[in-house]
């Protein structure tokens, strides 16, 4: 048998009064409000933009760069020359990122993780040949310390180091995987070839993969007010430059607004269960850590046309 | 266990070859921005087909789902049919052992339920009603084709919560590929958009169970769901083991995805061939389905 991960899970009762509750308190009007009635069959065509398909791919190639960085780094290593581009930003990260880590399974995902990410970087590259965009500096460093911070899980004089632990490394990922999705859900709509709409769906289920298997995990492992606490930030930072925006973001410890409780929420979706989406100025908020042309993730910026939040 | 994964020779060799990514590979992107022979212009259906298509399956979902959760499933205003239709077994509550699984079959249940919901009133009077759905002999029938059970044996995924998990590792990785195989042919942006938020959910539903399943040694039976699938349909499909690959792949393969880190896509076609149990063109019914789906895409 092989080992298994979820040796810090409390045995408590389920409590299934909650969930029935919950599912009682889902009218179909107060749950639809999002939307109007018969919006699937009576909204315009694709939305004007003046974005082009290759924009959006770039904007996506920003993150694929930052994710597969962060695997690799992982990993104890990192993107190949061939992979990133002309004069490439550098990467700043400590000596040693390799992950000490001591759960098989957790490694293994760790593993499958870069493979997907690098393979979204190549195949976005090939996509885009000569206009795709170089990697833009990405700081795996300082980052992350700020972000604790700013999200109250650490007290000025800490650092949060993602490499330190397995499970700092799927808090890591829990921080940039979330992102990835939202920036994906709210830029399909903007794609106008039906091949790269195809690629991009794709892509999309691979970082959903991602997130339930980082939210799951993390949620067996009790980790729900650092999560919460993370998605909290996110949703502030998208709030700071759209303030219609309202929460779009859940933690793993939910509790939605007729009182029911999900502490093991592994899905990140609003009330009709749909995965948030963002626009790529509020990816760009919570990537800048708030700032408008770059800092957090992206010390000087992202590359490509759209690169301020 | 490897202190340092990217180090044993088997997954790392794979991202080596990848980094030098071959053209082959890639030979069927074409150039981003321009519209391709795919465009949805050609198409005989409207997005209304496309999603209720997808509300067939959502229906499925939603009546295994809320059934091992609540023990009762779709009520009739949910489903626009009056009377039962759903072929399930006395019993359905799974007695959840484990926590976390109890509350992440909680989250799924009310994403399953709420996707019907949301689909129902955005099709308004265009929304299919709920065809015949089979949760009995259709598990069985399909864990003796995978070889989990001899003949004569019967799979019951309510009976545990492992059992209800293969069930679930069933469904979803399906879900995913028919969203990622529907999304070019919607035409709306707002649809679009929605396809897109509830593909993102269904491939989180898929990378929770894969991952549990895989840190629970059910490579053997996740590869033997997945072969059947991939057979059923002729679209590529993975388990969560795949040392026995060559190269060796990753034994602990949590997202259904192939060399690029895309997710398999299926048409409506292909993905009626896994629900109905049945290759080749021209089927209309089986499995989950005893009666057919309802709507435009109703035959393989």
């Amino acid at each position: 048998m092989l080992s298994n991960p979820f040796t810090k899970i409390l045995q408590e009762g389920v409590d299934r009064r909650r969930f029935l509750r919950r599912a009682g308190g889902i009218g179909a009007a107060t749950m639809l409000s999002g939307i109007a009635g018969n919006a699937l069959t009576s909204t315009p065509a694709r939305a004007a933009s003046t974005l082009t398909d290759a924009d959006i791919f770039n904007f996506a190639l920003n993150f694929e760069y930052l994710g597969s960085q962060y695997y690799l780094a992982a990993l104890g290593t990192s993107l190949p020359a061939s992979l990133t581009g002309t004069n490439p930003g550098k990467v700043v990260k400590a000596a040693n990122t390799a992950v000490p880590f001591t759960d098989s399974p957790t490694g293994y995902f760790a593993q499958q993780l870069a493979n997907d990410e690098v393979g979204h970087v190549s195949v976005i590259r090939e996509v885009l040949g000569s206009s795709a965009i170089a990697q833009p500096e990405i700081d795996l460093q300082n980052s992350w310390t700020s972000l604790a911070m700013a999200a109250g899980l650490i007290v000025p004089g800490q650092t949060f180091n993602p490499f330190a632990s397995e499970i700092d490394f799927l808090l890591g990922a829990y921080v940039l995987e979330d992102v990835c999705v939202t920036a994906l859900t709210g830029a399909a709509h903007l794609i106008s070839s039906p091949t790269n709409l195809a690629y991009a769906a794709s892509i999309l289920g691979t970082e959903g993969y991602q997130v339930g298997m980082i939210r799951s995990q993390l949620s067996a492992y009790g980790a729900g007010s650092v999560t919460d606490a993370i998605s909290n930030l996110r949703s502030k930072l998208t709030n700071a430059i759209n303030p219609t925006a309202g929460v779009d973001d859940n933690g793993t410890d939910y509790t939605n607004t007729a009182g029911g409780r999900n502490p093991y929420n592994f899905t990140n979706v609003d009330v009709n269960a749909q995965a948030f989406r963002r626009t790529p100025q509020e990816v760009l908020a919570i990537a800048y850590g708030g700032g408008t042309t770059g800092g957090g993730f992206f010390p000087s910026g992202v590359n490509g046309t759209v690169k301020s939040a | 266990m490897t202190e340092n994964p990217a180090g044993d020779g088997t997954d790392s060799k794979r991202m080596l070859g990848r980094m030098g990514l071959s053209a082959l590979a890639l030979g069927a992107i074409s150039a981003v921005g321009t519209k391709t022979a795919e465009a949805a212009t050609a198409a005989t259906y409207a997005d209304a087909d496309i999603l209720n298509f997808a509300l067939n399956l959502e229906y499925l979902e939603a009546e295994y789902y809320l059934r091992a959760v609540t023990g009762s499933g779709l009520t009739s205003s949910m489903t626009g049919v009056s009377s039962n239709q759903v072929i399930a077994p006395t019993t359905t509550l799974v007695p959840f052992q484990n926590t976390a699984i109890a509350y992440w079959a909680q989250r799924i249940a009310n994403d399953e339920l709420t996707h019907v919901n949301f689909l129902r009133l955005g099709l308004g009077s265009a929304a299919v009603p709920e065809p015949t759905i089979d949760l009995v002999n259709s598990f069985t029938t399909l864990a003796v084709a995978a070889g989990l059970i001899p003949a004569g044996q019967t799979f019951n995924p309510f009976e545990s919560e492992i059992n209800f998990l293969i069930g679930a590792y069933i469904f979803e990785d399906v879900g995913v590929t028919a969203y990622a195989g529907a999304a070019n042919k919607l035409t709306m942006a707002a649809n679009i958009s929605y396809s897109a938020s509830i593909l993102a959910v269904e491939a989180e539903h898929a990378g929770c169970i894969r991952s549990y399943l895989a840190g629970q040694g059910g490579g053997k039976v996740t590869n033997a769901i997945s072969a059947l699938r991939q057979k059923l349909s002729g679209v590529t499909d993975k388990g969560t083991d795949l040392s026995g690959e060559t190269p060796p792949g990753n034994p602990f393969n949590f997202a259904n995805t192939d060399y690029n880190g895309q997710v398999y896509r299926r048409t409506p076609a292909e993905v009626l061939n896994v629900v109905f149990g049945k290759p080749g063109t021209g089927v209309t019914k089986g499995l989950f389905f005893p009666n057919g789906v309802s709507g435009y895409f109703a035959t393989s």
